[in-house]
């Protein structure tokens, strides 16, 4: 039996080592972790480093659900995970994961209900209950969705309701395991300030993500895995510009990387630390012209600022490739198309735009812009109320999707109604051979899209087999190997870490190099900012600015930032002067 | 707005009551079209007891509209098929144009009906008048299993994300050139990724619901309580053992008639 003593930290891990079941390799192996009360301590790793399995682990899910061999101490308020039932550990422990919508309990058809569903098989009396609800309710911001059936919310509202649902159980400790994953940048900064309340309140929360900026916003120590072993612990100024986190591919923080690359240029004082975040990055940079007040406008929090240039282009975003686009022969041309959901919801209006051969587009906006409505036309999927689609120079009234998607491949961003092969070789031939392409082709195109996607190691097994992120790879490289001009993906960083997201990044420069064209959605400004040229805004259904990230003027940012927010990089362009 | 089965959300005569009491009124009309004779009890039962209750609940022109879309193809059927193909040693028979209907077919069709008017239109009132929620609740409270009850409300919740990612899947498959439209060959071909990503995506969501309901403390030992109360005052308790009563009487002068002869 453990014997810690009473002034232990809530969370304690002693030498924990964990092996799930028919594994030949550990999961964990001889963790060691002390969290105290009130600490928001994030953990951070490569996609299959353990991150899901300590969290996990520390809400007794591992080894209760999940199954395996335990080997060492893990006591969480007080109380040994190995020694109780899960029923029991939850009055310790709430574990929130990163899918809101497989979270929810689906016993209850409003908000308020699903909040409350816990306590009610806690037995907790009606008034307390009331009361409790009510309070997570506040907590997270959302007494206005209350009666709203759980299925009808957004997916960071979702994310919200979930995490009141755990919190209304008055857990001490609250365990997150990549909370960010379906949030768009307003709903990220709203969880920043959500969690810092309860930590402030003495919640302990245990947060697993992949987005290095957020983890520098929001924690109070950082502790990287690699493995399944800590290779760092400590505050996250440390831990976040610690150059083991780059040896094993875990990567820094962007504005520690911009950083770093300005020291290279001589730009940054060898003497000065790196910095983690954006702030301490212009302050680093240009101290003498910088007023935060406007870093912290374009973050979502102060009143309205005009933005200027400045001569400050510390960036890195890769001016790999000109734009160098074909004009005849356009792939797409949406031709004043609007569109109109049999429910009366008109999501289009009046939109123009042409896709060429060798462009890289970001389609960005807001939820609810009509980002998806758009993208589903790009292939017939829908087919515009008003106006027309030309695909491949074809009318998408007059042909099928199927054709269409000789010219148009889309991965959407629920990789799972895509992936059905039993291996990852399978799955990649799938596309090409619906397209009748000849066996020598196939073959070609499929060992091409294993190469881009670097699954060499995993195409025997079954995609589902694979973590998450890897799942992701193959759903990109099944679409790869159709060979169509234009790639089409839907939020493809989307769990992703940051090497992935790396491989990700020279895919598209190479398919731009060959003069095939990438549509990307994304929430993702600093990777839409690196990797893509043109940037289409929509909003409420029309193009809001359609240009190029080199060519954005200050009216154009400014009508960016206002939608979507701004990369790091021009915020760092256009701060006021 | 998602949907919630049935239920219509209005205020009435027949929302305000028990769920319990109005189970109870199910079991008691139901009964009684079988033990009372058919066919004036199923429309007498039909006009003098659901369609008042329905207009008083406010859900009147929907409970109509909905019963007759339900069992309008049924009855009309069980006109055709027992009025044509009635096996009955008794020749008499109706002409209703070109067509020779057996009197004992269409009587048999005439009862059949009229029951299944009362036997469908009975729990629809119900469920229309009744929050599933609240429904489920009210069983669980009186002893149904709870296990039972979630596997209810699940299966209700479920069916409508479970068709929406039926469509995503259509959509992700048909995007990589499956020709989803065309030939029944082509149509085959397709089934296995439609319903594999499906199936998958299905059980992969229920390891992370089980996760999801352990999180709240589903199997916890101990007693239950409720957020939402349910009324169920002196009167809604009398109304049902007056209600049971009146079925019991039903059954017992039936079996008493019988044995009479």
């Amino acid at each position: 039996m453990p014997n810690f003593s009473p002034s232990d930290p809530i969370i304690m891990l002693r030498d924990a080592t964990f092996t799930y079941a028919g594994a030949s390799r550990p999961a964990l192996r001889a963790v060691t972790l002390a969290v105290p009360a009130g600490q928001i301590c994030a953990i951070i790793g490569k996609a299959g480093a353990g991150k899901s399995t300590l969290c996990a682990l520390c809400a007794g899910f591992v080894p209760h659900f999940f199954r395996g061999r335990l080997s060492g101490d893990v006591i969480v308020d007080g109380v040994s995970i190995a020694d109780h039932p899960i029923a029991e550990l939850v009055r310790h422990v709430a574990l929130v994961g990163s899918n809101a919508f497989s979270q929810i309990s689906g016993a209850r058809f409003t908000v308020y209900d699903e909040v409350g569903f816990g306590l009610e098989n806690l037995g907790v009396p009606r008034l307390e209950m009331i009361e409790r609800v009510e309070w997570a309710l506040r907590a997270l911001g959302i007494e206005q969705l209350r009666d709203r059936s759980p299925y009808a919310l957004s997916g960071g509202q979702q994310q919200r309701m979930v995490i009141a649902a755990a919190l209304a159980m008055r857990p001490p400790v609250l365990v997150l395991d990549e909370p960010t994953m379906q949030l768009d940048p307003p709903a990220m900064m709203e969880l920043s300030a959500v969690l810092r309340s309860l930590a402030q309140q003495g919640i302990t929360i245990l947060v697993a993500e992949h987005r290095l900026e957020w983890v520098a916003d929001v924690a109070d120590r950082v502790v990287a895995l690699d493995q399944g072993t800590i290779i760092a612990d400590g505050a996250p100024v440390d831990v976040l510009t610690d150059p083991r986190l780059c040896e094993v591919d875990i990567g820094w923080p962007r504005p520690t990387r911009i950083a770093a690359r300005a020291r290279t240029e001589g730009r940054w004082p060898p003497e000065r630390p790196l910095p983690i975040t954006l702030a301490d990055l212009v302050e680093g940079l240009c101290d003498n012209t910088v007023d935060e007040r406007h870093i912290a406008h374009e973050d979502g929090a102060a009143d309205s600022p005009v933005i200027r240039p400045t001569n400050n282009t510390a960036g890195v975003r890769n001016p790999t490739m000109p734009v160098r686009t074909t004009e005849a022969n356009p792939i797409v041309v949406l031709d004043k198309v609007g569109f109109t959901y049999p429910n009366g919801v008109e999501a289009l209006h009046d939109v123009s735009l042409t896709v060429r051969r060798g462009e890289r587009i970001a389609l960005v906006g807001r939820n609810g812009a009509g980002k998806s409505t758009l993208m589903r036309h790009l292939n017939g999927l829908l087919r515009p109320s008003h106006g027309r689609v030309l695909v491949g120079g074809v009318d998408t009234r007059t042909t099928t999707v199927a054709r269409c998607a000789r010219h148009v491949g889309i991965v959407f961003q629920d990789v799972r109604n895509q992936l059905f092969a039993r291996t990852v070789r399978e799955e990649i031939r799938f596309g090409p051979r619906n397209l009748g392409f000849a066996p020598d082709r196939i073959d070609a195109l499929t060992e091409a899209a294993i190469d881009a996607l670097e699954l060499w190691d995993v195409i025997d097994e079954h995609p589902y087999d694979l973590p998450p992120a890897r799942r992701r790879l193959v759903a990109i490289a099944a679409v790869l190997a159709m060979d169509t001009p234009l790639l089409a993906l839907d939020e493809p960083t989307a769990g992703l870490d940051n090497a992935a997201i790396a491989l990700l990044a020279r895919l598209i420069a190479d398919l731009a190099q060959r003069q095939r064209s990438v549509l990307i959605v994304s929430h993702d400004l600093d990777f839409c900012y690196e990797t893509l040229d043109r940037v289409i805004l929509l909003r409420d259904g029309r193009v809001a600015l359609d240009t190029h990230f080199a060519r954005l003027d200050y009216t154009e940012a400014a009508a960016l930032r206002a939608d979507v927010g701004l990369p790091i990089e021009l915020r760092l362009r256009y701060v006021n002067v | 707005m998602h949907r919630t089965g049935l239920f219509i959300d209005r205020a009435g005569f027949l929302q305000r009551r028990n769920p319990l009491t109005k189970g109870t009124g199910v079991v008691l009309l139901v009964g009684a079209t079988f033990l009372l004779p058919a066919p004036l009890t199923g429309i007498a039962l039909l006009i003098g007891t659901l369609l008042p209750l329905a207009f008083a609940s406010a859900v009147g022109w929907r409970f109509l509209e909905v019963l007759l879309k339900t069992l309008l193809p049924v009855l009309i059927s069980l006109v055709l098929v027992q009025g044509l193909f009635f096996p009955s040693p008794d020749p008499t028979t109706v002409a209703v144009g070109p067509l020779l209907f057996r009197r004992a077919g269409l009587e048999f069709a005439l009862n059949t009906g009229s029951r299944l008017l009362i036997v469908v239109g009975a729990p629809l009132l119900l469920f229309q008048t009744t929050h599933p929620g609240v429904l489920v609740q009210a069983l669980t409270q009186s002893g149904m299993p709870r296990s039972v009850g979630y596997i209810l409300l699940v299966a209700l919740q479920l069916i409508p994300a479970i068709i929406e990612r039926a469509v995503g899947v259509a959509e992700a498959q048909r995007a990589r050139g499956l020709e989803t439209e065309g030939s029944m060959l082509q149509r085959i071909r397709g089934v296995v990724p439609l319903v594999s990503p499906l199936i998958v995506g299905a059980l992969i969501e229920a390891e992370e619901r089980a996760i999801a309901i352990e999180s709240r403390a589903f199997n916890a030992p101990g007693p239950k309580t409720w957020i939402r109360d349910i009324p169920d005052p002196p009167v809604e308790r009398i109304s049902r053992m007056v209600l049971l009563g009146m079925l019991g009487t039903l059954v017992v002068w039936r079996v008493v008639a019988a044995v009479l002869g």
